[in-house]
C-alpha cells in the first residue's frame, strides 16, 4: 500500500494518546511508545510522520525518522485500542511510510541483509537453502513435495533455521503421529511465507513468495497446511487472499488443530505435566486476524493437558503486550525487541507462574533470549513442546 | 536558536537526562509544534523528558542562564494551543515523571507527579483504593492529573467541588531559577492535606498554564466511592426549559454531576458508542420531534434508599418549577460516571481536529449565551454541539461548543476559525470568561481588563520568571 492510498486516513488521528495505553485496564499498549517515550514513537506519533511526510514537511531521508517509522514491532494494539475510524489503518500506514522509504531507496541495512537472504536462499536468516529441513533430518516424516500427503506441515523459516527451536516443529510432528494424521514436510523445497517482507516494506519480494507458495500448495493436492508459526498462519490467512489467486487449501495453526484433534478425540494426552503456566497471545494469532482471532484454541489445549495450571496476565486476548520480535523488530533493533519481551516476562511472573506458554517460535525465541539477557525465573514453552509432554 | 548555543545545550541536556531522551529530530519537532486545535504551529528547537525532580531543575537552572523557552507538555491534549511553544525553545515532556508517590486513605489524598495521567490514577485507586474515587475529566484518559488542574479543568466531580484547581491540596513546584518551593501543609509538615492556613500561593501557579514554574508534585483531594449510582436524564424541547431545569436540580444540591449536551451531540456521541459513523458535516439539524437538549445528572448513594431518594427529589423539584415546559424525563440510566470519551471520539474529532470556545461564566447569563452561540452554529452551518457543566453547586458554569473538525480541508478550518472569532465575541459580551484560554484569547481578554491588572499580571510573571522562559507568550507576557 502506498502513502498516497491511504490519503483517506491521514487525518483521523486527533492524537488524542488513547492508544497508549490499554483500554479500561489503563496498562500500557504500545511497546514502541513505552520504551522510547518520545511522542515519535507512539502511533499517533506514526500516523503524525506519515501526514507530515504526506505533506512534504518531512523527510524519509533522515535516519532518525525512519528509525521512529521501523521501531514498531506491528503488534497492532494500537488498532485495537483507538476508537477513530482510521484504527485499522495504523500499521498499513507504518508500512506505507516503509515501502515508501525503500522506494526511495533509503534503505535499512539490517534489512538488506535479509531480503538479500532472502533473495539468495528463500529464507530471512542469511542461511543456506539447502539445510532448511535439517530439524526434521532423523524423524520418519513423508516428503510432500514428492508424495501426495492430506497434510503438509510448515515450519517456516524461524522454526528451520534456530537449531534451539528445532524441539518445536518436532513435538508438532510428534503430535501428528499420536493423533494418526496423514502429514508430510516440505523439506529443503520449503520457502519463506514473505510476511517479514512485507512488514518492512519490501512489497515486490512479497508478492513473489506469495505467488510462489500458493502455487506450489495448489498443486499439491493436500488439502490442509499446519504450521506453528503464527507470522507465516497470518500472513496465509490474512496477506495471500489479497493476491486473490483461488488457495486450494486450509491453513490451521497447530494449537487450532490440536484443539480440532482432542475434541475429536483423536488425540488424548496422559501423562501430569505439573505446571502452573500463563498464556501469551501472539500478535500475528490474536489481533492480526481480528474477529477470528485465535484465544480460545490454545487455552483449551492447555486445559485438556493433565496437572496444568492457567492462570492469566492482566493484557491477555486482543489486549495482550507484544512480545517484540515482530515486524523486524528482533532483526534490526534486538534491544527494543528484547526490552519489550522483559516487560511481558515481569508481568508473567507476577501472576505466579512458572512458565509462559505461547504459540509463535518468534515469541518463544525473543523471551528466550529475554530470559538470557535480563534473568526473570521463568521458562518459556511452545504449545507443541508443551502438550508433547503429556503424550 | 543559534546554532553554536543549541549545540552546547543539547551536550548539557544529554548530561542531564541522557542523550535517548533529547530529541532534536524533525519528526519530534514538528509533533510537538501543534495540537489538535488551529492554533498556528511553532517548532520547539529540542524535546526533553527528564525523570526526576532534580533533573527538572537542572534544566530550569540551564535554561534560565541560557534564555531559553521551557514548554511543560504531558499529552498536549487541552484544546486550547497550550504546549504550542510559541518562541520554540526546550519542549518539557513529563511523561516520564509518572509516579503515584502516596496515597492517604484517612487524609484523603493522592500524591502524583506530573505524568501521571486519569487513565493510570483511575486504575490504581480501582486496584488499590476501592473505596476512594478521583475526579475524571471527559478528556482521554492519557491525558495528565496534574495538567487538568493547572488548566482549572471541569470535571465529574465539579458540581459538588468546582474546578480541578479548587480541590489541590498541596504543590511542589520548581521555580524558573530552578528553586524548588512547596506550597500548603506539605511545606512545614510530613502531610499534604490542605493549602490553608498558608497564604494561598498555589494561585501563582494554578491557571498559569506553565507560565510561572513546573510542578513537580500535588497532592490532589479524592473522595469516598459510594457503591450504588445512577444517572437521571431530562430532554427538554426548548433552551428555556433546560435553563429551567438546570436551576431547579442545582437548588437540590443533590447531584456530582450536572451536565447537559445539545441533543445532536449527544445524538452523534450515542452513535459513535454503537460504533457507527454518524458524520457532523454538512450539519446535523433535529428531526421532528426531537428535543433540544439533554440534561443529565449523575447520582450516588451509599444504599439503594439513599439513591432513590436522591432520584425522587429530583424528580419533585423539576415538577415543581417546569410546568410550563415541554420535556421529557426522567429516565434513568446507568452511570457514565468516568467514561472516557475514547469510543465517542470518532465523532468527536475523527478529522485530526477539535476545537472550542470554552468558557466558565455566569448561570445568570446562561440562557442568552447558549441561545445565542449556538444560533451562531446554525448560521456557519455547524451540528450545535453545545455542551455545559454546572460548577461548584451553581456558582459558575462551564460552557462551551464542540467543533470536530477535518483537518485536511482548509475551508473548514476557515469557517470554524471564523465562528470560533465571533463564538468569542459573544461570550466576552456576557461576561463567560474563556477558559484554557488560548493566545488568541489571552490577548482579547486583556484589551477587555483594566491596565492595572496587566501591571499586576506583568509584575508576578516578571517576578516569577525573570528571563520570561517559561511558556513564553501567553498568561502575563505577549509574545516579543
Ligand atoms: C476530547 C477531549 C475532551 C476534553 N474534555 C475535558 C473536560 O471534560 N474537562 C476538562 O477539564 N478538560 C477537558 N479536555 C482538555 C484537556 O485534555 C484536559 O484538561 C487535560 O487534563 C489536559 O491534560 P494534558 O496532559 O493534555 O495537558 P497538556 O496539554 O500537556 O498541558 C496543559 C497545560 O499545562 C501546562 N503544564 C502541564 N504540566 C505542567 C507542569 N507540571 N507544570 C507546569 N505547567 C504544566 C502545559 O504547559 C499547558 O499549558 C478535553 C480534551 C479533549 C481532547
Ligand atoms: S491513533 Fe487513535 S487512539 Fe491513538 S492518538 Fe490517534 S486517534 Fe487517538
Ligand atoms: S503496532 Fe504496536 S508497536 Fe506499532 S505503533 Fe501500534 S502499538 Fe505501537
Amino acid at each position: 500500500m502506498a502513502l498516497k492510498d491511504l490519503q483517506e486516513w491521514l487525518y483521523g488521528c486527533t492524537h488524542c494518546g488513547t492508544c497508549k495505553d490499554v483500554l479500561n485496564i489503563f496498562s500500557p499498549a504500545c511497546p514502541a511508545g513505552e520504551k522510547y517515550q518520545l511522542e515519535s514513537y507512539f502511533p499517533s506519533g506514526k500516523m503524525l510522520i506519515a501526514r507530515g511526510v504526506a505533506n512534504g514537511v518531512l523527510n524519509l531521508d533522515d535516519d532518525d525518522t525512519r528509525e521512529r517509522i521501523y521501531a514498531c514491532t506491528g503488534c497492532l494494539s494500537c488498532e485495537q485500542q483507538c476508537g477513530v475510524y482510521h484504527h485499522q489503518h495504523i500499521f498499513e500506514t507504518v508500512q506505507a511510510l516503509r515501502s515508501e522509504a525503500v522506494t526511495q531507496g533509503n534503505l535499512n541495512p539490517a534489512y538488506m541483509v535479509m531480503v538479500e537472504s532472502l533473495k539468495k536462499d528463500d529464507n530471512v536468516f542469511g542461511k543456506a537453502k539447502a539445510e532448511r529441513g535439517d530439524w526434521a533430518k532423523d524423524l520418519k516424516i513423508k516428503d510432500a513435495a514428492k508424495e501426495k500427503t492430506d497434510v503438509v506441515y510448515h515450519a517456516g523459516c524461524m522454526l528451520s533455521f534456530d537449531p534451539e527451536l528445532w524441539e518445536i516443529p518436532r513435538s508438532a510432528i510428534k503430535l501428528l503421529e499420536a493423533a494418526g494424521i496423514d502429514a508430510g514436510i516440505m523439506g529443503a523445497e520449503e520457502s519463506c511465507c514473505g510476511g517479514r517482507a512485507y512488514e518492512i516494506g519490501y512489497d515486490g519480494e512479497f508478492t513473489k513468495y506469495a505467488e510462489h507458495f500458493i502455487e506450489t500448495f495448489n498443486s499439491l493436492g493436500a488439502g490442509k497446511v499446519i504450521t506453528s508459526c503464527s507470522d507465516g498462519y497470518s500472513t496465509f490467512k490474512k496477506l495471500y487472499p489479497k493476491m486473490n489467486i483461488e488457495m486450494k487449501f486450509d491453513t490451521l495453526h497447530t494449537a487450532e488443530y490440536l484443539d480440532v484433534l482432542i475434541k475429536d478425540k483423536k488425540l488424548k494426552f496422559t501423562k501430569k505435566v505439573p505446571l502452573k503456566v500463563t498464556y501469551h497471545d501472539p500478535c500475528h494469532l490474536g489481533r492480526h486476524l481480528g474477529e477470528s482471532g485465535i484465544y480460545d484454541s490454545p487455552r483449551n489445549v492447555l486445559k485438556s493437558i493433565p496437572g496444568i495450571e492457567l492462570v492469566e496476565m492482566e493484557r491477555n486476548r486482543e489486549n495482550a503486550w507484544c512480545c517484540g520480535a515482530g515486524a523486524g523488530v528482533s532483526q534490526a533493533n534486538p534491544d527494543f525487541a528484547l526490552w519489550t519481551a522483559n516487560e511481558r516476562l515481569k508481568e508473567a511472573q507476577s501472576t505466579g507462574a512458572t512458565a509462559l506458554v505461547t504459540s509463535c517460535p518468534w515469541c518463544v525465541r525473543n523471551f528466550r533470549d529475554a530470559v538470557k539477557k535480563y534473568g526473570e525465573n521463568i521458562e518459556i514453552y511452545d504449545i507443541a513442546e508443551i502438550a508433547c509432554k503429556a503424550l | 536558536m543559534i546554532e553554536a548555543v543549541k549545540s552546547r545545550l543539547i551536550d548539557q541536556l544529554d548530561k542531564i537526562v541522557g542523550s535517548q531522551f533529547v530529541s532534536t529530530n524533525p519528526a519530534d519537532l514538528y509533533i510537538y509544534s501543534y495540537d489538535l486545535t488551529f492554533a498556528e504551529s511553532h517548532s520547539p528547537d529540542i524535546v526533553v523528558l527528564p525523570q526526576s525532580v532534580e533533573e527538572v531543575q537542572a534544566i530550569l537552572k540551564l535554561a534560565n542562564q541560557e534564555k531559553i523557552p521551557v514548554i511543560p507538555y504531558i499529552a498536549g491534549g487541552n484544546v486550547g494551543g497550550l504546549t504550542i511553544p510559541l518562541n520554540g525553545g526546550i519542549s518539557l515532556d513529563l511523561k516520564r515523571m509518572n509516579n503515584i508517590i502516596e496515597v492517604s486513605e484517612a487524609d484523603m489524598y493522592a500524591l502524583v507527579e506530573p505524568g501521571v495521567t486519569f487513565g493510570q490514577m483511575k486504575a490504581f485507586l480501582n486496584k488499590n483504593h476501592p473505596t476512594l474515587k478521583y475526579t475524571y475529566a471527559f478528556s482521554p484518559p492519557s491525558t495528565g492529573v496534574i495538567a487538568n488542574a493547572i488548566v482549572q479543568g471541569l470535571d465529574n466531580l465539579s458540581f459538588r467541588y468546582g474546578a480541578a484547581s479548587h480541590w489541590v491540596t498541596g504543590l511542589e513546584v520548581a521555580l524558573a531559577t530552578g528553586e524548588l518551593v512547596r506550597i500548603g501543609s506539605c511545606a512545614a509538615s510530613k502531610t499534604w492535606q490542605a493549602i490553608a492556613p498558608f497564604p494561598e500561593l498555589d494561585g501563582l501557579f494554578l491557571g498559569w498554564q506553565g507560565a510561572t514554574g513546573v510542578i513537580t508534585k500535588m497532592a490532589v483531594s479524592l473522595w469516598p466511592n459510594p457503591p450504588y449510582n445512577t444517572a437521571l436524564t431530562y430532554m427538554p424541547m426548548d433552551l428555556e426549559g433546560a435553563n429551567e431545569i438546570l436551576q431547579s436540580i442545582i437548588r437540590t444540591r443533590i447531584p456530582d454531576d450536572l451536565i447537559g449536551t445539545s441533543f445532536t451531540l449527544n445524538k452523534a456521541g450515542v452513535a459513535a458508542y454503537e460504533h457507527r459513523k454518524m458524520d457532523l458535516y454538512p450539519a446535523v439539524k433535529r428531526e421532528g420531534e426531537e428535543p433540544e437538549f439533554v440534561i443529565t445528572a449523575e447520582l450516588t448513594g451509599n444504599n439503594e434508599k439513599e439513591l432513590n431518594a436522591k432520584a425522587e427529589a429530583i424528580g419533585e423539584a423539576v415538577d415543581a418549577k417546569c410546568q410550563s415546559y415541554k420535556f421529557t424525563g426522567p429516565e434513568t440510566m446507568p452511570s457514565t460516571t468516568a467514561a472516557f470519551p475514547m469510543q465517542a471520539l470518532g465523532v468527536l474529532s475523527s478529522g485530526g481536529g477539535l476545537m472550542w470556545v470554552g468558557t466558565y461564566g455566569p448561570m445568570s447569563r446562561w440562557l442568552e449565551t447558549v441561545k445565542k452561540g449556538c444560533e451562531l452554529q446554525d448560521k456557519y452551518d455547524i451540528t450545535r454541539t453545545c455542551y455545559t457543566r454546572i460548577m461548584n453547586e451553581g456558582h459558575f458554569v462551564g460552557l462551551r461548543w464542540m467543533l470536530p473538525y477535518d483537518k485536511g480541508d482548509p475551508a473548514l478550518v476557515e469557517r470554524i476559525k471564523d465562528l470560533c472569532a465571533e463564538q468569542l465575541e459573544l461570550v466576552l459580551e456576557t461576561g463567560y470568561i474563556p477558559y484554557k484560554t488560548p493566545v488568541w484569547a489571552v490577548r482579547k481578554l486583556e484589551e477587555k481588563v483594566s491596565p492595572d491588572w496587566l501591571k499586576l499580571h506583568r509584575r508576578i510573571k516578571a517576578a516569577l520568571d525573570p528571563n520570561n522562559i517559561m511558556n513564553p507568550g501567553r498568561w502575563g507576557m505577549p509574545r516579543e
